[in-house]
């Protein structure tokens, strides 16, 4: 096991090479770069740009350089952990990430607690009681869930909070708390205000989620091994859980490392909608505007923690399934 | 109207009760197992009554589909959601208790109770029959746990034992392992270990040797007359070969499409077979001799199990079919030997009918 996980990660080194390579070319890969997008900027609020300074800018972020030179460049100083400049936010890019990295961790974490807080319990239940009305209702519930987009909810959740509350916005703070230093009443009032844009987020995947858990589970249900179980006397209770939701409930267990990045990223038009401060936003603007740094150090972070998910996924599967651990 | 005649044989035959089942085990009497889905109800098993006594190995033979399996899944009561037991009575006589299976709630103290402790089961496929992500010995020590009040060291050993009892090579070893490190034979094995790890007054074999190859079959057979005559516990032996129930069982019964046809010692149903169903199976058996005949294989399918014959279910296929009788009446049992029965009304029964 221990072998298997260090082959992993010694796998995992030439994938992030490949990982920063195509991010890195496909980010300079547009026509232009950020000074020409600026300076288009500057030139359309009717500013005039002297040469001098274009070339100055140029300079400054190596843009000159062909592209292998600039990869290097860029590669060698974000091993050392210098992410470099946003040139939209005129920042490190360390700090805008350290910035939005809590806001996105929040909401993700706390819409996927809900996800599998209401997910799983229904899942079972659907399965177990099939085709009664419990299981029809949330049947419906759960496809109008996976089909309905979540920044359309979003819009909905805010339509409505306006008509109750007359706010504009959801936000994770109340207006009086934005600038607040963060102590027990700003907590407060962020426990307010995060449950309805985690709960918007984790819709389509609380619906997933019971019709996955849902599917799972009736696969089981039937099999030999649980009326086997049940012929040597084994409670009912401890028949559903011991056996076949043990076994149901794997598949879901090897999706958890996946959401690593999903954590960090945040969900993007959920986001924009109703204005949260995470990172998703900010990667959109980083590509529209060709802020290379900003997008690369985002792609770079995200491609990373999939790799690390995945192998955490893999680890989780095997801890909890004997088959996979005998294979490994 | 078979019913009460039914009825009538038993009590004229039996001697006068001693203990509440005259001294049988398991008395299923006119069990009526019903499939209810969309498409209608399906009778699986239809008025079907046996006795099994203390030690005594019974044969349930019959094509895929005559409701053998649903018989046994009825005594235990595991049905699957849509069967249902609609009549009839399952008599267990346990020390000096008789309790109706049929009645109790299926998932209640006193038949989980009864469960894997009085009455076992060993499945058709032992390789699903251990949930592949614990160990053979987390499920046989659970079981062990569940019927008696022991530590979990004693259980262990317990187990141990009964691995090594079954003839696994390697027991101490082999209680720790899951089932996909155990070859097909091992896991046979295993599964009888599990069935067995409390030793009960009945084991139920429900096609134990179908999903394995002969070799393992033989070995199979061999180890449950072993353990049947070590243990001495009942066995009903429910399987579609005929060769194993020649092999391993003292009484016979057969059944077509949830009735019984005929019923009696193998020496009586093997050597005299009386009923045209019963002779159908036996002559499509191929046979290992010189200059031997040709198999004949019993005409026409299986009738659809949502619209079944009337009358007696065989007379579609039946060679000595009597035209306005057999697709009129269901034919009572009749005893054409002493303890060897035949539903069928070439031996009678006719008389019987108003």
């Amino acid at each position: 096991m221990l072998l298997y996980i260090l082959r992993r990660l010694i796998v995992m080194i030439p994938v992030t090479i490949l990982i920063s390579v195509i991010g890195f070319i496909i980010i300079q890969a547009p026509p232009g770069d950020f000074v020409s997008s600026y300076i288009a900027g500057l030139e359309a609020q009717g500013d005039i740009i002297e040469p001098e300074l274009i070339d100055s800018l140029r300079a400054r972020y190596g843009l000159g350089e062909p592209i292998y030179v600039q990869y290097f460049k860029w590669v060698s100083s974000f091993v050392e952990g210098d992410l470099g400049y946003s040139m939209i936010y005129r920042e490190p890019v360390v700090d805008i990430i350290a910035q939005r990295l809590p806001s996105s961790f929040t909401i993700s974490l706390l819409s996927l607690i809900l996800v599998f807080a209401i997910g799983i319990p229904i899942g079972i239940l659907s399965a177990t009681k099939q085709y009664s009305l419990a299981d029809y209702s949330f049947t419906v519930v759960g496809f109008l869930g996976v089909a309905t987009p979540n920044f359309l909810l979003a819009l909905v959740g805010l339509w409505l909070l306006f008509k109750w509350t007359g706010n504009v916005a959801i936000g994770l703070y109340s207006p009086e708390m934005q600038n607040a230093p963060f102590g027990i009443a700003k907590f407060l009032d962020l426990v307010g205000h995060i449950w309805l844009p985690a709960l918007i987020v984790g819709t389509a995947g609380t619906a997933e989620l019971i019709r996955t858990m849902r599917a799972n589970l009736l696969d089981e249900l039937p099999k030999q091994y649980v009326t086997v179980a049940r012929a040597r006397g084994v409670k009912p209770t401890k028949l559903l859980y011991k056996y076949p939701l043990r076994i149901a409930i794997n598949p879901v267990i090897s999706t958890v490392g996946w959401l690593l990045p999903v954590l960090v990223e945040g969900e993007v038009l959920v986001s924009l909608v109703l204005g949260l401060p995470t990172i998703a936003p900010v990667l959109l603007d980083s590509l529209l505007q060709q802020d290379m740094f900003l997008a690369t150090s985002i792609i770079m972070i995200l491609g990373i923690l999939t790799l690390v998910g995945t192998l955490l996924s893999d680890i989780l599967l095997a801890i909890v399934d004997p088959r996979i651990r005998g294979a490994v | 109207m078979s019913e009460l005649q039914r009825g009538g044989t038993a009590t004229d035959e039996l001697a006068p009760p001693a203990g509440g089942l005259n001294g049988a085990l398991l008395s299923v009497r006119n069990l009526q197992t019903h499939f209810f889905s969309r498409e209608g109800v399906v009778k699986a098993v239809d008025g079907v009554s046996f006795d099994v006594k203390p030690g005594e190995i019974l044969g349930i033979a019959g094509e895929s589909g005559c409701g053998k399996s649903v018989t046994s899944q009825s005594i235990l009561r595991i049905l699957p959601r849509n069967g249902k037991i609609v009549g009839g009575e399952i008599l267990f006589q346990n020390e000096d208790q008789t309790i109706d299976l049929a009645t109790e709630d299926a998932d209640g103290r006193v038949l989980r109770d009864i469960r894997g402790k009085d009455i076992a089961m060993i499945f058709q496929e032992p390789m699903t029959a251990f949930s592949p992500v614990h160990t053979v010995g987390d499920q046989i020590i659970e079981t062990i746990r569940i019927h008696q009040e022991v530590s979990k060291e004693e259980a262990h050993d317990q187990a141990v034992e009964m691995l090594r009892r079954v003839g696994m090579p390697n027991p101490a070893r082999n209680i720790d392992e899951y089932t996909f490190n155990l070859s097909g034979g091992m896991r046979q094995r295993a599964m009888v270990a599990l069935s067995l790890s409390c030793r009960p007054k009945l084991l139920i074999a429900d096609e134990p040797t179908t999903a394995v190859d002969v070799t393992i079959q033989a070995q199979m057979l061999e180890l449950l007359r072993d353990i049947q005559a070590d243990l001495g516990m009942a066995i009903i032996m429910i399987t579609h070969d005929l060769g194993v129930i020649a092999e391993l069982t003292d009484r016979v019964m057969i059944m077509y499409l949830g009735k019984e046809v005929e019923h009696g010692t193998v020496e009586d149903v093997f050597h005299r077979p009386q009923h045209p169903y019963t002779r159908g199976l036996l002559a499509s058996i191929p046979k290992m001799e010189p200059g031997r005949v040709e198999i004949e294989p019993i005409e026409g399918v299986v009738p659809n199990p949502y619209a079944l014959p009337t009358g007696c279910k065989f007379h579609t296929r039946c060679p000595d079919f009597i035209a306005g009788v057999c697709e009129k009446h269901d034919p009572p049992l009749t005893e054409v030997a002493k303890g060897h029965e035949v539903s069928c009304f070439l031996y009678g029964g006719r008389d019987r009918l108003e």
